[in-house]
Formats: structure tokens, sequence, C-alpha cells
């Protein structure tokens, strides 16, 4: 997988500290030498381990019994001692393993408006016997938050584990740095793993609050106009379920009665389109702040889906077309999102 | 509680009872020999602890905590008078443990309670290092350790038994390791000096004070054991000599302190006659810088015991001294001859040390000696005619031998000789000797031990901590020290059948007497030959030992560099074996993504080219599309395989059949077009 590096993903460097102190100089060479990648698979290389504070303390422990055996000639304080100190050895190799061979990925992650938590899901593949006490959580613990997540691996099998980040702004966004360690069995080694996946996430502008009106929606040519019908809202007559109708446009009364999909037919959701224009979003007071008309397009955006109503992005050196329905609103929240 | 309730506990109340009992199981074995508040407070501790985790309430506050601690730390002031020493260090231990459970709320917490664990398994062995001990402690690591792997699982709801499996695992590849520093690791004597315990128990000290002891408590763990080659003595010939006791202050004797300069001080002069005997002795860690070896083990090149680090020195009392204390099991051979004289012939200045009393200690048995010495015929009285005099007065005047005797005040002499006539060995020793002193005779106190149990038991003779023993010794002119026991006077079995005399039972040892004697016997000797097949092997493995089995392996001159080295070079081997091991592991992968990739390789050495997440079947479909009928068989397994991958029962591993037959179908469609 070729390392590329992607929009939004900053150069973090997370150590508190002075700007270039030789701690952060290391930590910026040690993002460098990290591959990024969509999918890691844990080996030696990649897998750190180091003896935990309660190692250290099970070590200075095996020392003062090793002198109370001493001092005292018991031999099986002898055994005891030792007996201890090999598993205590044989436990680093068995927390490496935790994490030897497992496979990570991420799973492509939904859009979500700006400010509002993503749930990344890391699947972590495990080839061989099952693995216990895996934690997954952000490299950058300050930035990203508390996100945390326990978890065991069955034998052959997967588990996924969902972490969230919540983008401040708009746009593309690098995921954060991952780190997985497990302390399994004794506690007393930790190892981990540090991954950059290569997926991203994209965040919606936030849509503003509380919600503008729409603009006003130009009639198709010989549509009667009501302004009764202008929010599109009014029961019109049903009709049979197709394809591309929204949930909101169900009769469930009717559906529970009679066991049949049926739509309500409603004006708007025929012959209505609603032109969202780039220069009508102005906020008064704000001028051309590029961010305000976004947040208010993408209020508009989701006012419009929810009356039913076709519409669609007009605005200087973009013409979205006119569409309906989940898949044009992504498209249009996407288009919204990534504005130069 | 049953199992279904049990079953039905949230986890963490379930894993905080079974770290209790854990903890009750450890600390148990010392609730024997602990002051009883200790036992009352631990077990309170703990099952209020485990009543907190059943109704799920609220851990008690810290102030409560603190004042806890303080009273158990008062009472120990109270109980053992310091906070020092084995006993007092092994009781705050146990309060702490116990506490700490009290607060159990961070992970942190649960470490500590671990680590205490791990220490109070280990004091155990200070007692006893018995197979049952360390039977039982291994249970005690083992749950620990289980404990500590459940820890660390904070998923779920985990099975136990995958933990307690988890633990061995660890604990059994560990075990080699074990092994290598168990082996290797050099055995070197106490850093520092061990404080000695005043423990009130039968059993040798350097010192000996009557009548502080109300009560003797009997300590049936056993002192050493005898091997012999060819004669075995008679009991009334087993006497192991320990520190010749004799200075008197009026209260405490002590080894001699000579007023003497060095040259008139007395030698040892010994001289052995008749048969000797051969034997070998294992020798419990005592605590004495001393060997209590079978009287007379003479100074001789073929008779004195050579041990490995351990140089002697045989004192002018005929006592065998080692430059430090025997904290570690001892093994060696040597000869001892039953008839024997020692001590100097002539009446020498030097004698003199042997008849001093304190002034104005024990007023009323010096009159009685001196009434004693005017009777007629005792006034020109040899040593022996007076021995024979005094003993005989012991056996008439209503002696009696008990090992409860009371407590004796300060003139404890007078009182035992004169009023209540209570005492066991130690009572009659002293009170010999003095009386010896009255009328003029040299004489000393010697301490050690006295017989042995009655059989042997695979080979070996038992002498325990219950057969301490005190006799005396005075000199008779032409002849030297000669051995008198006074306590043979009043209980002739004590010293002829070796038999210590048994204290009167307690509750337990009396519920136990209801069971046949011999049968209880037997029990005990069984027991005890497994137990002494462990010491052998296992307890008393040292650096003898150690360099033993250096010369096994091939090392002319053993040393400890040797050791080391040796040790190193397992050990390093030991770490490259686990990083060859995790090297293999890395290339281990799951068994179908293999499978999927020497079956991508062996359609594209046939010409066709797969993508590596097309499942069988649609290999198997583009077999079929590009080799045609050729390809039946070949998609036949593959369709095969597919089955087998997604069996409702799959997720198995594959079957170890179907490759080979794969393959067999691939190379036959290979041969016709070469």
């Amino acid at each position: 997988m070729a390392a590329t590096v992607l929009p939004g993903a900053k150069p973090a460097p997370a150590t508190p500290g002075r700007p270039w102190s030789p701690r952060a100089r290391f930590w910026a060479w040690w993002q460098q030498r990290l591959p990024v990648a969509d999918r890691s698979t844990l080996t030696q290389r990649n897998v750190y381990i180091l003896p935990t504070k309660a190692g250290l303390a099970f070590a200075l422990t095996l020392l003062l019994m090793l002198l109370a055996s001493i001092n005292y000639q018991l031999n099986l304080g002898y055994l005891l001692t030792f007996l201890l100190a090999g598993s205590g050895i044989v436990s680093m190799h068995l927390t490496h393993g935790t994490l030897r061979g497992l496979t990570l990925h991420l799973r492509p992650a939904a859009a979500v408006f700006a400010g509002e938590p993503v749930m990344l899901e890391i699947v972590i593949d495990n080839p061989a016997k099952a693995r216990h006490g895996l934690a997954v959580h952000f490299q950058d613990r300050g930035t990203h938050g508390p996100s945390f997540a326990w978890c065991d691996v069955p034998a052959l099998g997967s588990e996924t584990v969902r972490l969230s980040i919540v983008p401040a702004a708009r746009g593309w966004h690098g995921v954060p740095m991952i780190v997985v360690e497990s302390c399994f069995p004794l506690g007393l080694f930790r190892a981990w793993t540090i991954w950059r996946p290569a997926g991203r996430v994209l965040a919606w502008p936030r849509p503003e609050q509380p919600a503008p009106p729409l603009p006003a929606s130009s009639p198709q040519p010989g549509e009667r106009v009501s302004s009764s019908r202008a929010q599109g809202t009014e029961l019109d007559g049903v009709r049979a379920w197709r394809r591309g109708d929204g949930l909101r446009q169900v009769v469930w009364k009717k559906v529970a009665r009679t066991g049949e999909m049926v739509s309500r037919e409603t004006a708007g959701s025929e012959g209505r389109e609603l032109w969202l224009d780039w220069s009508a979003a102005s906020v008064p007071g704000q001028g051309a702040d590029i961010e305000r008309r976004l947040s208010r397009l993408t209020a508009w955006v989701l006012a419009a889906e929810r009356a039913g109503l076709a519409y669609g992005l007009r605005s200087p050196g973009r013409q979205g077309g006119l569409g309906q329905g989940e898949a044009h609103k992504r498209a249009t929240l996407d288009n919204l999102a990534t504005w130069p | 509680m049953n199992l279904t309730a049990w079953r039905h506990l949230p986890r963490d109340a379930r894993d905080t009872l079974f770290l209790l009992a854990v903890i009750g199981w450890t600390i148990l074995p010392h609730l024997l020999h602990l002051p009883p508040w200790c036992a009352a407070m631990a077990a309170a501790v703990l099952a209020w602890r485990a009543r907190v985790a059943l109704t799920n309430s609220a851990l008690p506050g810290r102030w409560a905590l603190v004042a806890v601690l303080a009273l158990a730390t008062g009472l120990t002031l109270w109980s053992e008078r310091t906070l020092l020493g084995k006993e007092a260090g092994v009781t705050m231990l146990v309060v702490l443990m116990a506490l700490k459970t009290l607060e159990l709320r961070a992970r942190r917490d649960a470490l500590v309670v671990f680590f205490l664990g791990f220490f109070i398994v280990l004091t155990h062995f200070l007692y006893s290092q018995s197979l049952l001990v360390a039977l039982s402690m291994l249970v005690s690591a083992w749950g620990l350790l289980t404990a500590l792997v459940l820890a660390h699982m904070p998923v779920g709801r985990p099975p136990l038994a995958r933990a307690a499996a988890m633990a061995a695992r660890t604990a059994v590849l560990g075990a080699p390791i074990m092994l290598v520093l168990f082996m290797l690791f050099p055995r070197i004597g106490p850093l520092w000096g061990i404080p000695h315990d005043a423990v009130g128990r039968t059993g040798l000290s350097g010192s000996l004070r009557l009548g502080g002891v109300a009560e003797i408590a009997n300590d049936n763990s056993i002192a050493l054991r005898l091997r012999f080659f060819g004669r075995v003595p008679t009991p009334g010939e087993m006497y192991f000599r320990g520190p010749v006791l004799s200075s008197f202050n009026g209260r405490e004797w002590t080894a001699l302190a000579p007023s003497f300069p060095s040259s008139l001080q007395l030698a040892a002069e010994m001289q052995v006659s008749g048969e000797p005997v051969r034997y070998e002795m294992t020798l419990e860690p005592s605590r004495l810088p001393l060997l209590p070896l079978l009287e007379m083990t003479p100074n001789r090149a073929d008779a004195v015991p050579r041990i490995e680090g351990w140089p002697l020195r045989l004192r002018a009392d005929m006592q065998w001294q080692v430059e430090r204390p025997v904290s570690e099991r001892l093994r060696f051979e040597a000869t001892a001859w039953p008839t024997h004289r020692h001590g100097p012939r002539e009446n020498v200045l030097g004698l003199r040390d042997f008849v001093e009393l304190p002034p104005g200690a024990n007023p009323r048995t010096l009159e009685w000696a001196a009434a004693l010495r005017a009777r007629p015929g005792m006034a020109d009285a040899d040593a022996g005619t007076l021995v024979a005099a005094v003993l005989g007065h012991i056996r008439s005047a209503g002696f009696t031998y008990t090992l409860a005797p009371g407590e004796y005040g300060a003139d404890a002499v007078d009182e035992f000789w004169l009023d209540r006539k209570l005492g066991f060995c130690e009572h009659f020793a002293v009170a010999f000797v003095v009386v010896m002193r009255a009328l003029d005779v040299p004489s000393r106190i010697v301490t050690g031990y006295q017989g042995t149990d009655r059989e042997p038991v695979d080979g070996y003779w038992i002498v325990r901590q219950s057969n301490a023993h005190a006799w005396a010794e005075y000199w008779q002119a032409g002849q030297g020290w000669v051995r008198v026991d006074p306590t043979a006077a009043v209980a002739p079995d004590r010293v002829n059948r070796g038999q210590s005399l048994p204290p009167v039972p307690g509750f337990v040892g009396g519920a136990l007497g209801t069971l046949d004697p011999a049968t209880l016997a037997r029990l005990r000797d069984a027991w005890e030959l497994v137990n002494n097949r462990w010491n052998q092997s296992v307890l008393n493995y040292s650096r003898g030992q150690q360099f033993k089995l250096l010369q096994q392996l091939g090392f002319a001159a053993p040393s400890w560099e040797d050791l080391a080295y040796l040790m190193v070079l397992l050990l390093s081997a030991a770490s490259l074996g686990g990083a060859g091991w995790a090297l293999w592991d890395r290339h281990r992968q799951d068994p179908w993504q293999r499978l999927q990739w020497r079956v991508q390789r062996a359609l594209l050495a046939l010409g066709v080219a797969v993508l590596p997440h097309h499942p069988p079947r649609t290999r198997a479909a583009q077999v079929r599309a590009q080799l045609g009928d050729a390809g039946e068989p070949l998609a036949l397994e593959l369709e095969r395989l597919d089955q087998q991958r997604y069996a409702a029962d799959g997720g198995g591993r594959p079957d170890r059949r179907w490759w080979p037959r794969f393959r067999a179908a691939a190379s036959a469609l290979r041969r016709p077009a070469a």
C-alpha cells in the first residue's frame, strides 16, 4: 500500500513541552517512520514491549523474596521465587504473542456533521489462538478524547472495535494514530503497536441552528401553487410504495392495518423544485463568510429533504442536479463539505 | 452458596470472592501460630469484604482502615512485644493483607494484594518446608496467578477455568527456567544476621534458664536424621552433644567464661576405645553455630565430618563448632566411639571453674549439700560415691517428671529440690550440678538430644526437637569427665527407650489419641517416608549437590563461576528459544488462508489466474470455464473445500487430507500437458 499523506492528516507532535525539544524531534522522526497503511499486520517489527510499573514492582518483590530465601536458606523459597520469575519471563512472550499476528483494518466510516462524533470501526482479524485483553485507543488521547475500547478476539475470528472522534470542521479528516495494546496475561509487560490508518473521514458542514426557513421555491411549469402546500406536508392521497420513498412518506397506520406498503402522495414530493443558491445563503451581518453560508446551505438541504422537495445546489462554478432522496442528500452534503 | 447462584453472580463480585478465597487459603496455615486476635481480625475482615462484594455496598472509608490498622499495630506490639522479628512481621503482613482487600478499588490496589500474597506464601516456608506446605502453597500461588490473569481479562465474564488454565500454562512454560535457576543459582550463606526468635519450644539454645517457662510446648518437628553403617548404638548410647553450659549467674546457665589464662584451661584430652559407630547425619537448620554429633566424635581425620564450606572446630568441652549458625540442611558422615574418656585425669587448677556457684543463690540447697557431706562416710567420699548418693535421693524423695512443672521463682533450684519436686530434664540436670558443685565436685550441664524414634523409617533414624535433653557431667579423678543423667533416676523410660515423655494431650491431641496408636504411628511413618524423600532431593539441595551436579556434567573442579556461566548460558539459550518461537509464530497464519494461497499458486501453474479473495466455488467455476472437462476433478475438489469452509459447523481447521488430494488432481492435469 502506497504511503500517501492525506489532506487533514496533521503532523501532530502530541507531546507536551517545547515545540522542538529532543522529544518532539524524536516523535516527529518516529511518525515519519511509520507507514500510513489501510491494513496493518502486527509483527516483531511493529509490536513494542516494555515492563509496566507493576512489572517493576513484581521484580522488586522477587528480589525481596530472593533475599529472604538466601538469608533464611529456604530452598522452597528459592523454588517459589524462581517459579514466579519463570512465569514472569514467559508472560513477556505471551504478552507479545497477544498482539503478534493480528491484522488491523478500518471500515469506511460514514460521514457526519462537523461537531458530531464519527464512529470508527476497527476490525481486528486473528489468524490463530484467541487473544484476550486488547485495548484500543488513539495515540494522542489529549486531543481526541479518552475514547477507549477493550476487546477479546476469538480464535480464527475477528472482532470489531468502535472508537469515535469528533471532527471540529468540515472536510476530509485523517484518522488519528491508533494504539492497540495489551498487558495480558499477568500485567507485568505492556505490548503495544502504533498504526497510522490510511482511512479518511468526511465531515459535512455543521447545519445552522436554529434552522433558517427555506428559500422560496419555484413551481414547475403547469403546476398549481398553493401556499398551504408550500411545506409539502399535507396529505393529498396515498399510493403504493415505490422504491425511493422515504420512511416518513410511508403511511404506517395503513400499513399496520392492511399489511401493504403505502406512501403518502404529497404535492411537494412530486411537483416542486428548489434551487439552493449560494448567493441567497448569505447571512445578514456576516457578509460573505463561507462557513456560515455552508452551514445555512446544509440546514436547507436537510429541510428540503425533510419536506420531500426536489432540490439542487446552485453555486458559482458548481451546478448540481436536481434530485431527492438519501443518495442525493449525501452527494449534496459531500459537495458542500469539500467546498474549496 | 449453590452453584447456580455462583454462576449468576456479577463478574466483579465473583472475581472478588475468588480472590478472597485465595487469600483465605494463603493465610490459613499461619493462623495456627499467630495470636488469636490476628486470626479473628483477618477472618472478620475477609467475611466483611465478601459481604460487601455480595451486597454490592460501599467499601469503608480511609479513616476506618487507618483506625483498624492502628489497632492491629497496637495488638501486635502487645502480643509480640515488638514490631520486628519473624512472628511480629508475619502478624503484620497477614493483617495488612486482610485490610488491603477492603481497599480494592483500582487495579493498582489489586496488584499490591497479589505481591503481598506471594510474599506471604514465602513466609510459610520460615515455619515449615514440608511437602504438605509446599503443595498447599502451590495451590495458593496458582490461585494468585489466576486472579492476576483474571484482572487482565476485562471483557465479558471469562470463566475461572480459562484464567486458571492460562495461569497454569504460564507457570508450566516457566518451569524449565525455574529448574535451571534452582539448580544453578549459587547458594550463598545468609547475607546478614538473622534475629533470634524467642520461641518457647523444646529444642536447643545456647543457654538455659530455669523457671521461666511454666509449660513446654512439645515440638515434634525433626531435628536430625541418622543412618548407621554397621552397628546401631543402643538407645542408652544415643546422646547427641550440644552446647555445654558451665557458667551460672544465679538465673541462667551459659557456656564457660574461663577465669584462668588459656594455658591453665582444660584441654579435650580425648581417648577412645572399643568399636566405633559410623553414621550419616542430615541436620535440619538449627540456627546454632554447632553440630550435635553423636558422643563422642573425636578430632581424628577418619572420624571428623567434612562439609563443603563449613570449617569445623572442636572446643575443649568436646563441642563441635561451626563458624556461623547452621541455616541450611547439612548432610555429612562421621564416626563416633560410644566408649571414651575425656578431660584431665589429674586435678588441675582449671577445674575450679566448674565448682563456681553464685554467692547467695539457692541457700537451702547448699545447706542440704552440707548436711549430706556431714553424713557418716561422706566427708572424704569420692565423686562417684557422692553422685550415687544424690541419684539415690532423686529416686527416693518423690520427684516427678513432667513437662508442665509450673513457674519457678528466683531461687528455682531451692524450690525444685526441696519443695515442689516437679520438673523435666533441665530441672534435674541443673539441680544436680548445683548440688555437686556445693559438694565441691567439678560438674557441668550438657545439652543436646537424647534418643530417637523407636523404629527407623526407610533406613533413617529420626531425632526430633522433642528429643532435646539436658544431662550432667562430673569430674572424677583418674577418669576425667563422666556422664550422668539425673533424669534417668526418676524417669528411666526417658533415657532407656529414648522416648520423650508425651505431654498432657490438649483438646485436639485428645481426639486424635482415641485412634489406634499403632495405626497412627504407621501413618506418620509412611508420611515421613515421603517427606524424607522430598527433603533429601529438594530441600537438601545445597552447594555440595550443585558441585556434584557440575562434576557429573564434566567439570573437573567446579566453582561458583562455573555455576554462574552455566546458568547464564542456559538462560541465554532459553531466550534464544523464545525469540525463535516468536519468529516461527510470525509466519503462522490462518490455515484456511494458507490453503487459499497454495491453491492460488497451484492454479496459476495450470494457467488459471484467480484473485486472492475468490472463494473456492468461484475458483471451481473458473477452472471449469478454462480447463473444461479435464479440470472437472479439480473443480470438484474445490467445491468440496468450499462446502467444508462454509459448512454449518465450519470455522474449524481444514481437513488435512484435502490438500494432498487436490495436489494429486493438479499434477494429473499437468502430466498430459508435459
